[in-house]
């Protein structure tokens, strides 16, 4: 554990037998808990990464594979991309990824666009109704809004804005705004207000100093924010469904054509909904604890 | 911090608190609508065929009525285009009656057939129809306005060649009769409201004009045969789940803190769930449980069964809610673990090594240091999984159909969309918020009673 200074944190005037034989105690207990840690690390990277490995295994072989019984993995069983093609030249998929691109991205930019100057004024200002105000994002985020896609859908009927893509990126803007502010309020949080009246004291209008000092500082956070607003948004399943006929995005496409569907089509229809979540986690992972870490603060 | 007093953060705060009003208050405030209001419980009826006219009472929706008379009212140019109105189109003819007589006046368009318009779609010339035969009088009426009501200036034979001067539209009304026995209600009501049988004397009301209070979808609701077996569920996920995530997810973050060499490799594994959609997740987990899948596939390899066992059947519930289990604590425990690693973070190494020191071992440290410090973090992230608990969805339908196992959510979804009861799905959204709220004031109250219980 974080015992590691422990040797050197210890003054050694008052080093006698019996501390030594607790302090080799220690250290070889040190030892085998670091070997248990490991251990430990290892089955729960199994635990996540072998379901992985099966669906993936499924998604890249042929459609006799996906039938066979008992199921082999990768690289056991043929690789192959003809699972994948079927999937992908099902009726909707294609037009069903390009709507979920498009509402990722109206929601990303939306929502970002909302939310770093509410971020931005978190972190820096204090004023009547701050505390308030971040109360209440707190509780927006931490409420189901999801569910709120049914008063919603009956809203766009009337508005004739039903079941379009426009519409379900609005819904998933209001989904995703409340982490988007916390998370960019944190990634504020974390630049010195100093740095910005430095780069006053030396001459630069407050607009600059924002632009050349804290912007190029908080960009890789807000870019962080709004890939993760992005696979949320991607990934959103119960109001797409709701909000969209015609215009299905991916995952309401899949869900809709579950029970009709192959074993083919599913397993290669998971695949094919996880690969911006293995891709952009690893890009933000670092940014993680900001996003969720924000709220218990 | 900027301490200095302006008006910089209201407008930064404002766009997003005015997209919030718009995208959560207000659809909240609807939801809580939608479930507890009929739009068109009853019927407005007017002395008058206008709406400007005396009320002269009202009328359930459904009530039976007869129907007394029926009058067309001239209706403004700009609202002729609504299609809500349900309205009648006269013409202004001018012919030769069957005595050579020229006759002019009104008629409706049902009445005429129109053999010749404009280049813009306008009517100017036509035919008289033909009545149905057994008609008692097989001559057509024409009026002096357009109105059924007004005098009859001349009669035309079927067949007659007629030429179209303008027309009208008109909005029906009817002048109708019911209510009980007690109570009769007799008055006038635009006739997209009533809903005529084919006698044309007696109808009923299709639907109301004004709303009124109603406990009529909550009770759908409860009376729906899955409505016990979905709540029953989302409480019992939420009990087996929970606890195990949280007991998973604090041993995943202490390995996280413990800072073992390849730890951002860890920590890069132990967080891609959170970014997986859960529909993916439930067809991952489908792909294990399912008769032909991997779960029977290596318990077959390894000699325990001689063949496929078949898990996600109607017979066999609670093997569903087991893979449903798995699949959400694989999905969501990471987003805990995130919470209880930044929870982690604040606490202070001294205080860890102080109790190491002490001869605490890992147990005694985990049960008496560290979750004790982290019990805030630990309350947000309760909170925040009791809330996703209760949105559980595409894993449901992905394992069981959203049949042999049904969620809240996945009622919400099915009344939305198989049976179009869009107040009874709105009553289902506004279970799922108060049961939301609910769990979050009593995990709050359970923290500050204990906060106030230990000063």
């Amino acid at each position: 554990m974080t015992t590691a200074s422990m040797t050197s944190a210890q003054p050694s005037s008052q080093a006698s037998a019996e501390m030594q034989r607790v302090r080799q105690r220690a250290l070889r207990r040190q030892r085998f808990n670091r070997g248990l840690v490991y251990a430990l690390a290892i089955v729960f990277c199994l635990w996540v990464l072998v379901p992985i490995w099966f669906i993936a295994s499924m998604a890249f072989t042929t459609p006799e594979y996906v039938r066979a019984y008992p199921k082999g993995v990768l690289p056991f069983i043929p690789f192959s991309l003809e699972t994948m093609r079927f999937f992908l030249s099902s009726q909707g998929i294609i037009p069903g990824t390009i709507n979920s691109i498009i509402v990722a991205l109206i929601t990303l930019v939306l929502s970002t666009l909302i939310a770093a100057p509410a971020g931005y004024a978190i972190s820096r200002y204090i004023f009547r109704g701050r505390d308030v105000y971040r109360l209440s994002i707190l509780a927006v985020r931490a409420f189901p809004v999801v569910v709120l896609a049914i008063p919603l859908a009956v809203v766009f009927i009337n508005f004739g804005i039903y079941d379009s893509v426009f519409s379900l990126a609005l819904m998933h803007t209001a989904l995703t705004l409340p982490t988007t502010i916390l998370v960019i309020g944190s990634v504020f949080a974390s630049i010195p207000y100093e740095l910005e009246e430095a780069a006053q004291v030396f001459g630069c209008s407050p607009l600059q100093a924002f632009r050349t000092v804290v912007l190029p500082l908080v960009a890789p956070g807000i870019a962080a924010a709004s890939i993760f607003t992005f696979v949320m948004s991607w990934n959103e399943v119960f109001a797409a469904s709701i909000l969209t006929l015609q215009n299905r995005t991916l995952p309401a496409q899949v869900l809709s054509a579950l029970s009709q569907s192959s074993e083919a089509y599913q397993f290669a229809g998971a695949f094919f909904m996880m690969i911006p979540a293995l891709i952009f986690i690893f890009v933000i992972r670092r940014y993680l604890f900001n996003m969720w870490g924000q709220i218990s603060k | 911090m900027n301490k200095r007093r302006n008006w910089a953060p209201f407008l930064l705060i404002l766009p997003s608190v005015v997209y919030l009003a718009v995208f959560f208050a207000w659809p909240m405030f609807r939801a809580m609508t939608l479930a507890v209001w009929d739009d068109a419980a009853n019927l407005q009826l007017h002395q008058e065929a206008s709406s400007t006219s005396p009320a002269a009472g009202s009328l359930p929706q459904g009530a039976p009525v007869a129907i007394l008379d029926r009058q067309g009212n001239v209706l403004a140019p700009e609202a002729v285009n609504d299609a809500n109105l349900q309205t009648e189109i006269w013409f202004q003819i001018r012919s030769t009656g069957p005595d050579g007589q020229p006759v002019a006046g009104w008629a409706p368009e049902a009445r005429v057939r129109v053999r010749e318009s404009d280049a813009e779609g306008r009517p100017l010339a036509g035919t008289i129809r033909r009545k149905l035969a057994g008609d008692a009088d097989p001559l057509t009426d024409v009026f002096a306005s357009p109105s059924q009501v007004a005098q009859i200036t001349g009669k035309l034979e079927a067949s007659a060649a007629v030429e179209i001067l303008g027309q009208e539209t008109l909005e029906l009304w009817y002048l109708v009769h019911g209510g009980e026995d007690g109570q009769p209600q007799e008055g006038w009501a635009p006739a997209r409201y009533i809903q005529v049988y084919e006698s044309g004397e007696v109808g009923r009301v299709a639907r109301g004009d004004t709303g009124a209070f109603t406990t009529h979808y909550i009770q759908a609701m409860f009376n729906d045969r899955f409505f016990w077996p979905a709540l029953l569920t989302t409480l019992l996920l939420m009990v087996l789940i929970i606890p195990l995530q949280f007991v998973l997810s604090i041993i995943m973050a202490l390995i996280i803190q413990a800072q073992l060499k390849g730890n951002s490799f860890f920590l890069y594994v132990f967080t891609i769930a959170l970014g997986v959609s859960d529909l993916a997740v439930g067809i991952v987990w489908y792909a294990i449980f399912t008769q032909y899948g991997y779960l029977n596939s290596i318990l077959q390899s390894l000699g325990l069964i001689s063949e496929p066992v078949a898990y996600l059947t109607a017979d066999t519930r609670y093997w569903i809610i087991i893979a449903i289990c798995l699949a959400e604590l694989w999905r969501a425990t990471a987003i805990v673990m995130v919470v209880v690693v930044s929870g982690l973070q604040a606490i202070s190494s001294e205080i860890l090594e102080a109790a190491d020191l002490f001869g605490a071992g890992l147990w005694r440290r985990v049960r008496y240091v560290i979750l004790p410090m982290l019990r805030p973090s630990l309350q947000v992230a309760l909170i925040l999984r009791t809330i996703l608990a209760l949105q559980v969805f595409a894993v449901v339908i992905a394992l069981s159909g959203g049949d042999i196992v049904t969620v809240l959510a996945n009622e919400a979804y099915r009344q939305y969309y198989d049976l179009r009861n869009i107040n009874v799905a709105a009553a289902y959204a506004g279970l799922i918020l108060l049961l939301s709220m609910i769990s979050a004031v009593f995990y709050l109250r359970t923290v500050r009673s204990n906060e106030e219980a230990s000063e």
